[in-house]
């Protein structure tokens, strides 16, 4: 299949009403065409997409046909793998397998919102740092040298004692407003050099304000840069949801990965079995980490062919 | 080059004022009254008590009061009491920090060592079979959660073989006076938490070694190394190598702040009782104190990493300038 031609089709299609809009979202279709095109030819893209598919789909299935609620104990307690109970039950008699499904929506919904609300920080910080220089500009990289400095886990956890809540949003938010300094760092520099470019210097000669030099001019040619980025924040979060969730901060609402890893170091799984039940959460935790970091480089490959293979 | 330097330090400076700051603040928003929880450790609680603590602890006073003195203590190298051991934090953690001093120290060497010699046959067959799977086992490691991969060891090395043992930094014996068997029996207890520290932090630095050498290895002056007939031990000793071992300088710095997160981590899976070990039980006890400390000195400890990369690196190249 040819998303080249596909998309903009499609594009066209929806659009039919309105001649202009289509037309103007069709190029961008094409452009988002090609770029899956060449995606879908590296190999670390295909198995990352075909890894995240696997674990969306499963989080699809396990809501719509798993019968069993994560939540609720039963008298089968610390029982053996068997085909009853692939990965064991735990100390109150929940199954691992579901707990595990169930971990899915919790891992997939941490990595992206998490992943927007650092990305968003990031970005306005360093365009903001960037484009307005000078004294504004030395004020805010020193406050991202202290996110930088601050060992993360320390923080994280600091910042989670003080919100107090362990809902699964503010695990997400204490995620993502620990996480942003890398993208600032990342946008600031692309920005500083955009600003003495010669486009942005004619914007400027004919009197565009300087947010819309920013939206127009400047934002485009940072996103391409931040793209890839984003995807591999999405591995990074999930990770730092199963850590806090392993120490015992993690959401009291939902089943995380993090947490059944937990209950069974706590119950001494790892010296006593069913093995299943220690090595399953994490290798899934593995695997989706792995689907995003594959697609992350497979992204900054394409977007970016300096960095292609020579 | 001077100029460079006195900004780097300065610029260090602000960030140590600016994390103590936060350090500050983070922890008069933290949940429960410290005069309390002072008390909640001591069996005779009375209001008095309870009013004396808030008078000691200057909880009356105004916030920039309490700042100031926060600041002053800080550099007097008073650093509180914990609300759980009763006693001064650094005499809690003091001998914590160089058993963490120890793991970390032995594996950064290791990772370094091993991930710059895999990096180097990554870059040297490039495209070929020994990169991808040093590649690819260099991703999969980076996507694993250490505290995972160090539970996995466990499974292994303690629950299947019972090989070697799975708590503590040494047995239960006093440590002093060392003897001979003291000495391997910490090692055998460091032998598992080092090598999940490594393993799990080596694929960055191979990663970054083999990207930079591959770089340096398609530049024109090394073909001109190779056409005036040296050999690739040559090539890569004299010409590739210097060149590419620059981001490797700031990786190592930017890595502390990522090994600290490890080694926590660690020290929790494994029983080490370095500081990981005691953060996560003031973070249980709500002993602030420790934790509090805990912060600073981890801030501190990655400001002066990156300020020391920072001078090894211009000292190595001449053309870095302030950014």
């Amino acid at each position: 299949m040819k998303f080249e031609k596909v998309l903009p089709a499609i594009t066209q299609r929806l659009f039919a009403s309105r001649p202009l809009l289509a037309d103007k979202l069709g190029l961008l279709a094409r452009d988002a065409g090609k770029v899956t095109d060449l995606f879908l030819k590296t190999w670390l893209g295909r198995v990352g997409m075909a890894i995240i598919l696997f674990f969306v789909i499963l989080s699809i299935f396990t809501q719509l046909a798993v019968p069993y609620d994560p939540r609720i104990g039963s008298d089968d307690i610390r029982q053996d793998s068997s085909w009853e109970h692939p990965f064991g039950t735990d100390d109150i008699g929940r199954d691992v397998l579901v707990r595990t499904l169930h971990g899915t929506a919790a891992s997939l919904t941490v990595g992206f919102v998490a992943m927007a609300i650092s990305m968003g920080l990031g970005t306005v910080v360093g365009l903001a740092s960037g484009y307005a220089g000078g004294w504004k500009d030395e004020v805010i990289m020193r406050i991202n040298d202290v996110f930088l400095s601050i060992p993360w886990l320390v923080l994280m956890i600091v910042i989670a004692a003080v919100m107090h809540t362990q809902s699964l949003w503010a695990i997400i938010l204490v995620i993502g407003i620990t996480g942003w300094s890398t993208t600032a760092r990342i946008v600031r520099a692309q920005v500083l050099t955009l600003k003495e470019r010669q486009f942005v210097e004619r914007a400027r000669a004919i009197g565009s304000r300087d947010w819309h030099i920013i939206r127009k001019h400047i934002l485009p040619n940072v996103v391409p840069l931040i793209f890839a980025n984003a995807i591999l924040t999405v591995a990074i979060s999930i990770l730092s949801e199963s850590t806090l969730s392993f120490l015992g901060l993690g959401p009291r609402d939902v089943e995380t990965w993090g947490k059944i890893l937990e209950d069974a170091y706590r119950l001494n799984v790892e010296i006593v079995g069913p093995y299943a039940f220690i090595i399953m959460p994490g290798l899934c935790i593995v695997f989706v980490v792995l689907g995003f970091t594959f697609v992350g480089y497979a992204m900054d490959e394409v977007l970016n062919p300096k960095l292609r293979v020579r | 080059m001077r100029r460079i330097l006195a900004k780097r330090v300065i610029n260090a400076f602000i960030t140590i004022i600016l994390i103590m700051t936060l350090n500050f603040m983070l922890f008069r928003w933290m949940p429960g009254d410290p005069a309390k929880l002072m008390l909640n450790h001591s069996p005779h609680e009375s209001d008095y008590a309870y009013l004396r603590n808030v008078e000691i602890m200057g909880l009356n006073d105004p916030l920039w009061e309490q700042f100031i003195k926060y600041f002053a203590m800080t550099f007097e190298g008073n650093w509180g009491l914990s609300y759980a051991f009763e006693m001064p934090v650094i005499d809690v953690i003091g001998q914590a920090i160089l058993w963490t001093i120890l793991l970390m120290g032995v594996s950064t060497f290791f990772t370094f060592v091993v991930g710059v010699w895999l990096g180097k046959i990554a870059a040297r067959k490039r495209g070929r079979s020994p990169d991808l799977a040093i590649t690819g086992f260099g991703l999969f490691f980076y996507g694993m959660p250490i505290f995972w991969f160090g539970i996995m060891l466990l499974v292994i090395f303690v629950g299947y073989w019972h090989i070697l043992p799975s708590k503590g930094y040494m047995s239960d014996v006093p440590l002093y006076p060392i003897t001979f068997d003291k000495i391997v029996d910490i090692l055998t207890h460091l032998i598992l938490p080092a090598a999940t520290l490594t393993i799990g932090s080596i694929a960055g630095v191979t990663l970054i070694m083999r990207n930079s050498l591959v770089d340096v290895l398609t530049e024109d002056y090394i073909v001109t190394a190779y056409a005036k007939g040296l050999d690739d031990r040559q090539v890569m000793r004299k010409h590739a190598s210097p060149n590419a071992r620059l981001p490797i300088v700031t990786t190592v710095a930017m890595d502390t702040a990522f090994i600290l997160g490890g080694v926590f981590q660690i020290e929790v899976v494994f029983g080490y009782k370095g500081i990981g070990w005691y953060s996560m039980q003031a973070i249980w006890n709500e002993d602030y104190p420790v934790l509090q400390f805990v912060f600073f000195i981890g801030g501190v400890a990655v400001v002066l990493a990156n300020l020391i990369a920072d001078i090894i690196l211009v000292q190595l190249d001449p053309r870095v300038k302030i950014t």
